[in-house]
């Protein structure tokens, strides 16, 4: 069995998100700290840094840990690094399958593909993939969940 | 262990390798076998489903107001004559519908009163105690009474515009004077079909059919109120067109939903202390029933609730009849719970005929579910701490369909032994999953480590893998154990929390369709993976062999 990796691209679209967030933080902590200048805004400034950059490394950890494999009866998917999960859905459970994109995944040219099962439990998405790979993907997972269906 | 799920598949204890085995970019060699996203089977609109109405469309109705004729209809674009069938049921073979297209129903003449009556409780509590105080009880009453005629005004119009037919193998119900909603259901995916009898109904003979479908957020469609025959007679219908549109698609239990029009009384079901039809299984006696409920926390409790309540009224003068009443209100919804199971699960009757589940219960409202066996995703069995002393315990089942979220619990069908002892709930789950034993399951505990998570309870936890069911247990004081047939497995999933990597240890989940599924916990990691793989191999053999 291969483990498929992502595509490294989604490092940056995550960086980018986590960066759009800290950035609102910091303009307005950085406000506080110019307005009142107290020592304290400067510590949260520093802390804020800081668990930004932890979080930066964890992000590039955890897309690079992310995985998929297709095997003959189903589709696996693992993912996390503090808490990991491995999902195994079969093909035969599938109720329908997802392509999304937001603007910023368009704008580096990758999307998701989520399998939806019956049961809203079932986890298996998989971000970071080409286009062309994603509806490889979907093509693959729909012409077997058809060959297979056997719903509930 | 069979299937091509062995050991090696899996990652063994360490999956997560920060630097993949494929660095750099990914290897696939030049375009793929499907570049871009041409038109794909499958994934797009099937090409039969043009014709028909969306399953529940918000927007713009496609159908003219006013009494439907059967003949061609003005504006919906397709002939009444056999039309191609709706797309995801697309099969060969002359289509049901051919003859012409029966006429619209509709509700009960009698149901508008019915709503209103019940829209006046509502009004009464939404204007609240306070309301009552601050403008007084005339004015209080008139303003119930308007607000009440106008909730019957408005049920009086959507009476008038209510209506339902079965066309082929849906039921279609249209709705709404502003928001006009067509919902049409496809019996395939019927799980389970209710008619419930609300105490005013009863009055006047009058009873609300519930349908559960696959997906459904709530319960669709509850026709309310059609009249006792009525109700039975559409019920028995919708019944068998579901058995029938089962077993061409092979995807459902070939047994069918139903056994067929025969297996339904009509003419009973009009008696309400009728047996349900088919085999009786068990009855629960209501002393039993009683006494169980008094062993809960909420009975234990209630003495003391009532005595603050009094303490507070004698001793302080400001407490007024409107404070006292305000808080008596706020407790009812905890303490009067016991109280509702008993009225509900007043007369529980449980039958059995070929292939579905009958239920019959309650007191001031009498419903009678019907359950598909085929349908039935998960059993789960509780044994409350208070109950152990008379050795009793709860089942409960879980179909595909209610949502978990769903407020009112009462609605779902998942009671299957409100209280009974070991031997009779074996005799039931023997019923519902055959070769299961309740006591002869192989549990085995997590591994010993497992006490840094579970200090106490790791001795309840238990899980393991049975011919037909996987079963797990957990719950120290509350004990539950929770079996899952092969067949209803949805996916399978493993997960390892921090704490867990550093003991070694993985928790299997097991997810199916409506309700929590199951989890096995803290299990020894190696034994996970082969968990997960042998879990995964058995679902893909249950489907195939059954």
């Amino acid at each position: 069995m291969r483990w498929q990796p992502i595509s490294r691209d989604l490092i940056w679209v995550e960086l980018l998100r986590l960066g759009a967030g800290v950035a609102f933080v910091v303009v307005g902590v950085a406000i506080g700290w110019a307005l009142s200048g107290h020592w304290l805004f400067g510590l949260g400034l520093a802390v804020v840094l800081l668990l930004t950059a932890l979080r930066a490394i964890s992000i590039v950890r955890a897309v690079r840990a992310w995985g998929y494999a297709e095997r003959e009866d189903d589709l696996l998917v693992r993912h996390g690094l503090l808490v990991r999960r491995l999902s195994i859905v079969p093909y035969a459970r599938m109720q329908f399958v997802d392509v999304s994109a937001g603007p910023l995944e368009r704008a580096f040219d990758l999307a998701t593909v989520q399998l939806h099962t019956a049961a809203a439990a079932s986890d298996a998405r998989v971000p970071g993939l080409r286009p062309a790979e994603a509806s490889r993907l979907r093509d693959r997972l729909t012409a077997l969940g058809e060959d297979r269906a056997e719903g509930l | 262990m069979t299937g091509p799920g062995p050991q090696g598949p899996y990652p063994g204890p360490g999956p997560h390798p920060g630097t993949g085995p494929h660095p750099g970019v990914p290897p696939y060699p030049g375009p793929w076998p499907y570049p871009g996203p041409g038109p794909h089977p499958g994934s797009g609109p099937h090409p039969g489903s043009g014709p028909y109405p969306p399953a529940a469309p918000h927007g713009g109705p496609p159908w003219a107001p006013g009494p439907y004729p059967s003949a061609p209809q003005p504006g919906a674009p397709w002939p009444p004559g056999p039309y191609p069938p709706p797309g995801p049921y697309a099969r060969p073979g002359p289509h049901p519908g051919g003859e012409p297209e029966e006429p619209r129903q509709r509700l009960h003449p009698l149901s508008p009163a019915l709503h209103g009556a019940k829209s006046l409780v509502v009004v009464i509590a939404g204007l609240s105690w306070s309301t009552l105080s601050r403008v007084g009880f005339g004015w209080f009453a008139a303003m119930v009474v308007v607000l009440a005629l106008g909730a019957t005004v408005l049920s009086v119009i959507s009476w008038y515009n209510t209506g339902y037919h079965v066309v082929g193998r849906e039921l279609r119900v249209y709705e709404g004077l502003l928001w006009r909603r067509t919902r049409a259901i496809p019996l395939e995916r019927l799980q389970a079909v209710e008619v419930v009898r609300p105490l005013l109904a009863q009055l006047t003979g009058l009873a609300e059919l519930r349908l559960e479908v696959v997906g459904g957020g709530k319960t669709e469609a509850p026709l309310a109120y059609l009249s006792v025959a009525d109700a039975a007679a559409l019920r028995a219908r919708l019944l068998a067109l579901a058995g029938r549109a089962g077993q061409p698609g092979g995807a459902v239990a070939p047994a069918g939903a139903a056994g067929g029009p025969e297996a339904v009384p009509t003419g009973q079901e009009a008696a309400r202390t009728a047996m349900p039809a088919g085999r009786p299984l068990h009855a629960v006696r209501n002393e039993d029933l009683l006494v169980s409920q008094l062993l809960t926390p909420q009975a234990f409790l209630l003495p003391f609730g009532v005595a603050f309540v009094v303490v507070q009224f004698l001793s302080e003068d400001s407490w007024s009849f409107i404070a006292v009443a305000s808080t008596l209100t706020a407790m009812a919804g905890v303490v009067l719970q016991p109280v509702r199971r008993v009225l509900d699960d007043w007369n529980f009757r449980l039958a059995r005929d070929e292939s579905t589940l009958r239920v019959r219960n309650g007191l001031l409202e009498t419903r009678a579910q019907t359950v598909p066996l085929h349908r039935v995703q998960t059993v789960r069995a509780t044994w409350p701490l208070l109950w152990r002393m008379k050795g009793w315990l709860r089942l409960r089942l879980e179909v595909a369909g209610y949502s978990v979220g769903e407020s009112d619990e009462r609605n779902r069908p998942d009671r299957l032994l409100p209280v009974g002892d070991l031997p009779t709930a074996e005799m039931i789950v023997g019923e519902v999953l055959p070769g299961v034993a309740l006591a002869a399951l192989p549990l085995t505990p997590p591994p010993p480590r497992a006490r840094w998570l579970h200090p106490l309870g790791r001795g309840a936890l238990g899980a393991g893998l049975h011919e037909r069911v996987v079963a797990v247990r957990s719950g120290l004081l509350t004990r539950q154990l929770t079996v899952v047939p092969y067949a209803r497995i949805q996916s399978v999933r493993v997960v390892q929390g921090p704490v867990q990597r550093r003991l070694g240890l993985a928790t299997v989940h097991v997810d199916t369709a409506g309700g929590a599924g199951a989890a096995a916990e803290d299990r020894d990691l190696a034994e996970a993976w082969a968990l997960a793989a042998e879990l995964t191999a058995r679902t893909h053999t249950a489907r195939r062999t059954a």
